[in-house]
């Protein structure tokens, strides 16, 4: 059996068009960008058309578009920065608590600061509620961080509603875009976004590279010092071969956008529909139809995570779970605990990823071997032999 | 050619099994079982722990393998550290990797290796299966100083059909110079000779942690003759000496610990020496025991010559000569020359004729 990729939302494969528009970055025309030169033009030259074509995409400036080594950078960036330069003006932040680690963990790291984090609750289906946004802001607050969609379980949130809050209170809304970036149609005019992370290797582009859009007129603290690029905003020599890649990426994407979210849903469909009609005791995870085209999470009762994980792996198909045992930690994930499952259920969640190269094949052969896999497991859990 | 699990550790013993099976033409993955021991301190090896999944991944990179770390925590908690700790409380010298060998290694991994479709499990342990005549017999290896059989004496005898030791016919030295001669990162590495959820503090914090009241009581001789304080009978094996604060003309032994009255019995070497025992969850590796054996009551022990007898599922031994320590929850272990019988957990001890 071919090996069946479905953890497309951890990483994809690099467009082999995306690899050949970087390799002339890499030998012929390898200019500092900042330099005054021939050579240092060029470089800028094509830069700045990467910029301009991203920018477009986002219905931006190019002057928004600031490049970064990728989606936990852009977190960083966006609420340290937002956090550092409105220390004045207020010391309030709110975020929900199903963000990726890079906006929790740097939330926390505010507190230490001194700063206060609201970090708002979620329903069953994994949405955060307008309404609780708006009795979460005070004088005091200066930003609100909420994710576009989970990563785990695919929730699309009411970000232009949230936006939309936030720019009537004159509050800096950011949102973490990672998952659906050149996934999904919107602009950030009409989500009502200031500050949007973006990751390039999520939509077949390079690792190490990523994006904030920081709207004109945010007051931001830069991160990185000690250089002009990036209008000041980020110091470093330019990784040139990403960002052209990164453009690469953003132009490939739109070009088949549309048709890939109903191609992607069908499939997705396809998936739930049919594994429900092959194994009981499952739940899906996230909302039913407020979703990422592309996932599927589901927890399996009575059994872990980790062992389908590894029983898929030896035949050749590759998920991933929101309940890893790794040499960092053994908690199951804060995204299935904050919308109410119970530590068991959460111990057997499953993370399917569809993308570009999914056929209605891979998931015809996943529908065939995961009832197997979930079988041969239930057969010596106890927890299962208890239920029946 | 068969698909193979080995259980790795992070040591070097595992990691040459992985290797001696990948190049006998086996498909190997690595598997480390998380046990939620905390890191350790100051880097000194700990069986398990976060620096240890990273020794065992890194050898599967080197070794270009799969490597996978499953959860066995809760597994570790409710089968071996829970009665573990019961034991000593009870005034016991329990063994909990006897425990660990037969519930989760032999036990739970091997079902959930299998179910995971491997076709068996390989681990890094110094033992010998042999088939013969459509059954399998549990062996001493060629390394008779590593030899870890009396670890494996409870394991289930269904078991050792689907369990391989790669290390059987190797000394630990050759397992070094193959681990480096390969490149493995971990060829140099020292030995974890300590219980892997043992914090470098010791049984005394450990225990107390798990809410054991450890209450300084008395030190008696057979007589009843309070002689000293003890700090808690947990921190003491029977056969200890030293350590006890007392002073004496002739060298004094703990005898006993007698859990019920709090209390440490204490003596000379000559009343160490037992008669027999008494053990129960005995465990057979093979259909019979011959009646004229030899037997192992602790890991160093040299195995001793006895007679055993069986009632009501309790086995009884009396040795050829009397042995020393013999303490209640460690295990005897029956061996017939190179072949390991089986055994039980010693629940008794005989010290004057019987």
């Amino acid at each position: 059996m071919n090996p069946i990729y479905m953890d497309y939302a951890a990483t994809t494969p690099t467009d082999q068009r995306v690899v050949e528009a970087m390799m002339p970055y890499f030998g012929e025309i390898y200019g500092n960008p900042s330099s005054l030169h021939g050579f240092g033009q060029e470089a800028r030259a094509a830069m700045e058309e990467a910029r301009a074509k991203i920018a477009a995409f986002l219905g931006a400036k190019p002057a928004e578009i600031v490049f970064t080594s990728g989606g936990t950078e852009s977190d960083n960036f966006a609420i340290k920065g937002v956090a550092w330069a409105n220390r004045k003006k207020g010391d309030h932040v709110i975020t929900s608590a199903i963000e990726h680690h890079a906006v929790l963990e740097t939330c926390r790291f505010l507190e230490k600061e001194g700063f206060r984090v609201t970090y708002l609750p979620v329903d069953e289906d994994g949405l955060v509620d307008p309404a609780d946004v708006v009795k979460a802001i005070t004088d005091r607050t200066i930003l609100i961080s909420i994710m576009h969609a989970n990563n785990e379980i695919g929730t699309i949130q009411p970000i232009a509603e949230i936006g939309r809050i936030a720019k009537e209170k004159g509050i800096c809304f950011h949102t973490d875009a990672v998952q659906t970036f050149g996934h999904l149609p919107f602009t950030v005019d009409e989500l009502n976004i200031d500050l949007l992370s973006a990751s390039a290797h999520k939509l077949y582009g390079p690792k190490g590279m990523g994006l904030l859009y920081i709207r004109k007129g945010t007051r931001i603290t830069p991160l990185v010092h000690g250089g002009d690029q990036e209008s000041g905003r980020r110091a470093s020599t330019q990784n040139v071969p990403g960002i052209v890649g990164f453009g690469k990426a953003v132009e490939l994407a739109a070009a088949t956008l549309q048709e890939e979210v109903v191609r992607l849903t069908s499939l997705r469909d396809r998936f739930i529909q049919g594994i429900f009609e092959r194994i009981d005791g499952i739940r899906l995870n996230g909302h039913p139809a407020r979703r990422l085209p592309n996932n599927i999470n589901l927890s399996v009762e009575s059994i872990e995570g980790e062992g389908m994980i590894l029983s898929l792996d030896m035949m050749g198909i590759a998920c991933s779970t929101g309940s890893a045992c790794s040499s960092s930690s053994l908690e199951p994930s804060h995204v299935l605990l904050a919308i109410g499952l119970p530590h068991e259920l959460s111990h057997g969640s499953l993370r399917f990823s569809l993308g570009m190269y999914t056929k209605e094949g891979d998931i015809d052969a996943v529908l065939e071997a995961l009832p197997q896999v979930v079988g041969r497991l239930r057969a010596m859990s106890p927890l299962y032999a208890g239920k029946k | 050619m068969s698909k193979l699990a080995v259980a790795m550790s992070g040591g070097v013993d595992s990691a040459v099994a992985v290797l001696l099976l990948r190049d006998g033409g086996h498909e190997v993955a690595g598997v480390t079982m998380c046990l939620g021991v905390a890191p350790a301190e100051g880097g000194r090896a700990k069986c398990c722990g976060p620096r240890e999944i990273e020794d065992a991944e890194k050898v599967c990179r080197v070794l270009g393998i799969r490597h996978y770390v499953v959860d066995f925590a809760a597994d570790l908690e409710e089968k071996v550290i829970g009665p573990f700790v019961a034991e000593y409380i009870r005034g016991r010298t329990p063994n909990p990797c006897v425990a660990c060998n037969r519930a989760i290694k032999f036990g739970s991994l091997l079902r959930k290796a299998l179910a995971w479709g491997f076709d068996g499990l390989a681990t890094g342990h110094y033992a010998r299966i042999e088939g013969a005549g459509g059954g399998y017999l549990l062996k001493t290896p060629k390394d008779r100083r590593k030899d870890q059989t009396y670890f494996l004496h409870a394991i289930p005898r269904e078991s050792l059909a689907k369990v391989l030791f790669p290390l059987a016919g190797y000394t630990k030295d050759e397992v070094r110079g193959i681990a480096e001669q390969a490149g493995l990162p971990v060829f140099d590495k020292p030995e974890s000779q300590d219980i892997c959820f043992m914090p470098a503090e010791g049984h005394g914090a450990f225990l107390r942690s798990r809410g054991a009241g450890i209450e300084p009581g008395e030190i008696v001789d057979r007589e009843g003759r309070i002689l000293g304080r003890h700090r808690g009978i947990a921190c003491y094996t029977i056969g200890q000496r030293g350590g006890l604060g007392l002073s004496s003309p002739a060298p004094l032994y703990v005898l006993a610990i007698d859990a019920p009255r709090n209390r440490l019995v204490v003596g000379g070497k000559t009343d160490l020496r037992a008669e027999g025992l008494v053990a129960d969850q005995v465990n057979r590796l093979v259909d019979s025991f011959p009646e004229e054996i030899r037997a192992k009551i602790r890991y160093a022990h040299r195995a001793a010559r006895c007679r055993i007898s069986e009632e009501d599922g309790r086995l009884t031994v009396r040795f050829a000569e009397p042995q020393e320590a013999v303490a209640p929850g460690q295990s005897v272990v029956l061996y017939d020359g190179e072949t390991v019988l089986g055994g039980g957990i010693i629940q008794e001890v005989f010290r004057g004729a019987c």
